[in-house]
């Protein structure tokens, strides 16, 4: 296989690479490329020019600010796995992260090219959407935060601007109890998510005093199974009132049927992993 | 038996382990010659259509392009691995049959400017309507594939041994059953690859090959040069599994670039591009019936197979005839009845993929044998011991059984895996299965008819007989033929393992060998081997009698060592021997040769499943099944071989474990899939899935041993490269029976069909 | 610089094996091919060239990646560890001996980037478990062996570590 001929640009700064991006329609970020090179190769993609960031140590970052925690969005998904500081404060995020993909690719790929390839079977949103996580980005005007399922507009496109890089998460500070994410692959390593639920809830007691759920790889992008959430928001946990909430949350799911599997197959597979996150959330805290 | 032998019998390492894991090995995609060029092949985006143009003026012009030719500029010659089918052309002339069926090749000086140059060749096709049901192909209104194939009809197959209707009648119990296999892909990690060099009128191939041989003679053969004239040469090759045996377009592309450009040409293929070339499994629709009497024991078997053969013959007729011919081998029934049509379809081209042929219908027979069983209330393993084949007898289609320790497999695996204590009494959604498997040591005849040996080994000690090199056609694929071959002619010239130096795999410097497929090597290599090295022995202690001035009889050699037999004291080294010889008679060299006995009987396909000794096998899984997701677990395998004498058995039991791991692959997670355009959706290792090292349950190996060694067999040898993988499918498919309560009638026996199964159970029960 | 053909060329340099190379490359060069076509080191290998079967795993200052998905001028400055570069002067890695040792090399393809791949393991966790050890090839793709002597010998080199 070959990649097709393009410019290639290191900028120094955010702002060099913004420049960059926005004076060249068509021109693509450069973070791991283990999305991006893999998509040229197969000929889906010829951008006349990639922007890298390889240079930008800034998006490289883990580090608390006031309100959260920022995470880069060049982390790689190992380094997320790695990290002390998410390992501290959200090992779901990290448990998310390790269910992804292989080694190798774990060691490449980056936190910013799982979101901004935007597939709807990505690993990365769901939990960070649970923790009610905020995209940063840096574009022609300036830096803007906004929540991260705003972020995801289609299969493979996110309502980025022309010129727009996305410089990392921010996960607020929050009073959560438990978050976890759970990936249905077809095989134990080197699969996409057939389904992935991500749930977090903060109980007071043992009411479940709030939750989000968030179904991935079942519809175009993301989803906050809302009705679910309602299900069970504000009342006593138990094993009956996840799985009501499973069976909502597979009603509000939209799966299709692709060589992965049936949308019937990815509906149920909704309800189950819906009530087991919310099991593991529940009583095991953050995984 | 390891304690008879001072060589064979023991875990030697490997003769190329220290290249392979310095990553001095090098492959064929390694290799580079001066001056060389990079080629590739243009295919069809269309699964059925006519060729109306070529346009290559474009792509000739590109800078760097050396060469485009297409089926104007080769000969035109049909040809096939199959000589009973020759049906591909080098490049299509008239019509494409399948997406990625070949229409031109380039030659450049580069990769990328072989890959740009490819699009800049336009073809324009009149699209016709395919065939892509393999079910429907032998309709009356289908499209016709290939002219002289009416009703697409590729091989046809009516075998009836005694009277299966009668057995039928007069059974206490009838039952038929219906399966279905999927398309797998043997998908080597190292992609296909040549390097063609033709200069002066003759041909030297570098490729990524089984058969040097093969590729040799249908490369001569295609090309109108005598044999000596086209050299084959194999480097380290990664992995072939049966996809390998056969010249692709590209070492018939290559030898024409290369003739035209007069250079080197490096072709090759990318792994979509082996996916689209394919020769790997057929998928079968089989349907078993079977009559059994009060005891379970068979009485007769009908076995009625459609196979989906893609749009070429390839290795296909033996796979259609080894798909039946393979069932009565594990048990004792006389009446056998065997129909089976291999169509062609507008897909690619299915050959023979480990286990040829034979590992679907082991699926289906053993799930089959696993409803009778219940029906009747047997527990499975005993209703297969009491069918199972006892040593020294013959199949109703003529197969001579010599060693068989089918029993002893079958009590040492319900021994080994806790069966008893297992079995109905496991928790809820865990299960325990069975099935047995048999296959060929090497096949009884040649693929094309010829009277060649099967075999030909030639053994030169060196001058001062501190070495000695094997001369061997057999080729190492990676399964240790180079291995256990010198393990063997050490064995038998009484010589040293470490000294054993090997050429194998070169037409030129290596005598001839048929190539690995049908685990032929270790027995029929291994005799050609065994004999030269014998007589590099009987030349040694003849020279070394005349030294001592004994009789010859009175002495005999072992690691090195000449010794007097009665005292057991040594008397010479073998190197001091060897030094003599040469000095006084010259080099000091051993030949053998093998030819298999006449086998089998004289009905049409008689030949196919004939072989000099079979192995048997029982395999025992227990998995574990997620009841909400339909996810399988395979908790524990248990593999217990009859393979005969063993001569490495660290590189056997390796065997097992990858014959196992391949056969559990297409258990559940392979399956090549299509769109309706004929398109494969999933020709990558990302959505074609190989399990990973976490997907792999305990595999536990054991063998079985005959009280008489195999007859047929160098030092008793038999095959295990491929009948490890035969009982699998079956065997899986049955565990998840027991753990569920359903029976899933195709493959692969995925996670989804699982969870739907219960669904439909559950909904039932209610 | 530019070519010829108006390609603007990339002045790339790797410390390979500790030994440093300094290429001109086009931008869309992958690390795979300069190591293979421009450095000769052969020893990693091409198997599927999209990142699914490691089969050209190299160590990238230390880290196992898929060298088909780098490309050169993303290295520049980095180090890189070959499969060639994990033999000392003749002497195997312990490895390297345990893979021998234990029949875990068949066809050899996959050998490489397994070993790199139990390298970086064994560096960062000297004694992982089974299950560690799975996780760290299950990146690497083989054919032959079902793992099953290479998880054997993994664990062995990291015992006698």
């Amino acid at each position: 296989m070959y990649l097709p001929d393009f410019e290639y640009y290191a900028p120094g700064t955010v702002q060099e690479a913004v420049e960059l991006l926005a004076g060249m329609p068509g021109a693509r970020v450069l973070a791991g490329g283990t999305d991006l090179l893999v998509k040229m190769k197969q000929g889906l993609l010829e951008p006349p020019a990639v922007v890298s960031l390889k240079r930008l140590d800034a998006l490289k970052r883990v580090a608390e600010e006031p309100g959260g925690l920022f995470i880069g969005a060049r982390v790689t998904l190992n380094e997320l796995i790695n990290s002390d500081l998410i390992r501290r404060r959200y090992p779901s995020i990290a448990g998310a992260a390790h269910q992804m993909a292989n080694n190798q690719v774990r060691h490449t790929g980056t936190l910013g090219g799982n979101l901004a390839n935007a597939v709807p079977s990505a690993d990365m949103p769901p939990i960070l959407m649970a923790l009610g996580a905020a995209v940063r980005v840096f574009g022609p005007g300036g830096e803007r935060s906004f929540p991260l399922e705003e972020l995801f507009v289609g299969p493979g496109r996110t309502s980025l601007g022309a010129g727009e890089v996305i410089t990392g998460v921010v996960v607020p500070d929050q009073k959560t109890t438990g978050s976890t994410y759970m990936k249905f692959g077809l095989r134990r390593s080197g699969a996409l998510a057939v389904v992935g639920v991500a749930a977090a809830v903060t109980m007071d007691g043992s009411v479940v005093a709030d939750v989000r759920i968030v179904l991935g790889a079942v519809a175009p992008v993301p989803v906050r199974a809302r009705s679910a959430e309602e299900t069970i928001r504000g009342r006593e946990y138990s094993r009956e009132a996840a799985e009501a909430a499973g069976v909502a949350a597979a009603a509000e799911s939209r799966p299709i049927s692709d060589i992965r599997g049936s949308a019937e197959y990815r509906r149920d597979l909704v309800r189950v992993f819906t009530r087991r996150a919310l099991e593991r959330a529940v009583r095991e805290g953050h995984v | 038996m390891a304690g008879e032998y001072d060589v064979i019998g023991r875990a030697k390492p490997k003769v190329d382990g220290r290249p392979k894991a310095t990553g001095a090995a090098k492959y064929c995609g390694d290799l580079k010659f001066p001056n060389m060029l990079v080629g590739k092949i243009l295919t069809s985006p269309y699964a059925h259509a006519r060729i109306l143009s070529i346009d290559t003026s474009e792509a000739e012009k590109l800078p760097g392009v050396k060469a485009v030719i297409t089926h104007r500029d080769v000969p035109d010659l049909k040809y096939g691995i199959s000589p009973a089918r020759w049906d591909e052309n080098i490049f299509c002339i008239d019509k494409v049959r399948f997406v990625g069926d070949k229409v031109a090749a380039v030659a450049a000086v580069d990769e990328e400017t072989v890959y740009k140059a490819l699009k800049l060749i336009r073809v324009e096709y009149e699209e016709l309507p395919a065939v892509l049901d393999p079910l429907r192909a032998m309709d009356e209104d289908m499209p016709q594939i290939h002219e002289q194939f009416p009703r697409n009809i590729n091989t046809e197959i009516h075998q009836h041994f005694g009277d299966v209707d009668k057995a039928l009648a007069q059974a206490y119990h009838v039952r038929t059953d219906r399966f279905v296999g999927q398309r797998t892909y043997q998908s080597p990690i190292e992609p296909h690859s040549a390097i063609v060099v033709w200069a002066d009128g003759k041909l030297t191939v570098y490729s990524s090959t089984q058969s040097p041989h093969y590729f040799q003679y249908y490369l001569a053969r295609e090309f109108g040069l005598p044999m000596g004239d086209v050299r084959v040469i194999k480097p380290y090759v990664g992995g072939g599994f049966g996809g390998k045996l056969e010249p692709t377009g590209l070492e018939f592309a290559g030898a024409v670039l290369s003739r035209l450009t007069g250079r080197p040409v490096k072709m090759f293929y990318d792994r979509h591009e082996m996916f689209a070339h394919n020769r790997g499994r057929h998928r079968q629709y089989m349907e078993i019936t079977s009559g059994v009497d009060k005891d379970g024991r068979i009485l007769g078997v009908h076995a009625k197979f459609i196979m989906d053969g893609g749009a070429y013959t390839s290795l296909g007729v033996a796979s259609a005839y080894y798909a039946g011919a393979m069932l009565p081998l594990t048990y004792g029934f006389e009446n056998f009845k065997f129909d089976m049509y291999r169509v062609y379809t507008n897909l690619p081209a299915c050959g023979a993929q480990r286990g040829h042929g034979a590992p679907q219908p082991r699926y289906a027979l053993e799930c089959h044998l696993d409803m009778v069983a219940k029906d009747l209330g047997i527990d499975p393993i005993e209703l297969r011991l009491r069918n199972a084949r006892r040593p020294n007898t013959v199949t109703p289609n003529d197969f001579k059984v010599n060693s068989c320790e089918l029993t002893a497999c079958l009590e040492k695996a319900r021994e080994l895996s806790g069966w008893e204590e297992k079995k109905g009494k496991l928790p809820p959604g865990r299960g325990i299965g069975v099935a047995v498997g048999s296959f060929v040591s090497g096949a009884g005849y040649p693929i094309y008819r010829t009277d060649l040996p099967h075999a030909a080994a030639v053994i030169r000690v060196n001058e001062d007989g501190t070495s000695a090199t094997l001369y061997t056609g057999a080729v190492d694929i990676g399964q240790g033929s180079d291995t256990v071959l010198c393990q063997m002619a050490a064995e038998a010239m009484g010589y040293t393992y470490e000294n054993m130096k090997i050429v194998s795999a070169d037409t030129e410097t290596a005598p001839h060998d048929f190539g690995a497929y049908a685990s032929r090597q270790t027995l029929m290599s291994g005799w050609a081997v065994k004999r030269a090295g014998e007589e590099v022995k009987a030349q040694l202690l003849e020279m070394a009698g005349e030294m001592l001035g004994v009789p010859v009889d009175s002495l005999d050699c072992r690691l090195g060592v000449v010794y007097d037999r009665a005292t057991g004291e040594g008397k010479l080294d073998f190197a001091a021997v060897a030094r003599t010889f040469f000095v006084k008679r010259g080099p000091l060299v051993g030949k053998g040769s093998y030819t298999p006995p006449k086998l089998g009987g004289t009905f049409k396909g008689a030949a196919v499943g004939t072989s000099p000794a079979y192995s048997f096998a029982t395999q025992v899984s227990e998995v574990e099944i997620d009841e909400e997701t339909g996810e399988i677990k395979v908790v524990e395998v248990w593999d217990v071989h009859d393979c005969g004498t063993v001569i490495n058995p660290a590189l056997l039991s390796a065997q097992v474990h990858g014959a196992l791991y391949m056969g559990m692959g297409e258990s559940v997670w392979e399956q090549v899939v299509f769109d309706d355009k004929g398109r494969i959706l999933n020709a990558n290792l990302g959505e074609y899935r190989l399990p990973t090292a976490l997907d792999m349950p305990k595999i536990t190996s054991a063998l079985v041993h005959s009280e008489v060694p195999e007859p047929e067999g160098p030092w008793g040898v038999k095959e295990v490269g491929e009948g490890a993988t035969i009982p699998t499918m079956g065997c899986y498919a049955n565990a998840i029976y027991d753990a569920m309560g359903i029976r899933l009638d195709s493959l692969p026996l995925s996670y989804e069909k699982v969870w739907r199964a219960l669904k439909e159970k559950w909904t039932a029960q209610k | 610089m530019e070519d010829r053909q108006g390609r603007k060329r990339h002045l790339v340099t790797l410390v390979v094996n500790g030994d440093e190379y300094t290429v001109a490359v086009k931008a869309n060069t992958l690390l795979v091919n300069v190591l293979r076509d421009l450095l000769d080191l052969t020893g990693t290998k091409k198997g599927c060239e999209l990142g699914d079967c490691g089969s050209c795993t190299v160590l990238l200052d230390g880290r196992p990646v898929n060298s088909c998905l780098v490309l050169a001028v993303e290295a520049d400055g980095h180090e890189v560890t070959t499969i060639e570069g994990v033999s000392q002067n003749d002497k195997l890695d312990r490895i390297q001996e345990s893979f021998i040792e234990n029949a875990a090399i068949q066809c050899g393809y996959c050998t490489p980037g397994m070993i790199l791949s139990a390298k970086a393991l064994l560096t960062r966790n000297p004694h992982p478990t089974e299950r560690e050890v799975r996780e760290a090839i299950a990146g690497n793709l083989c054919r032959c062996t079902g793992y099953v002597n290479i998880v054997k010998a993994i664990l062995a080199a990291a015992e006698n570590g």
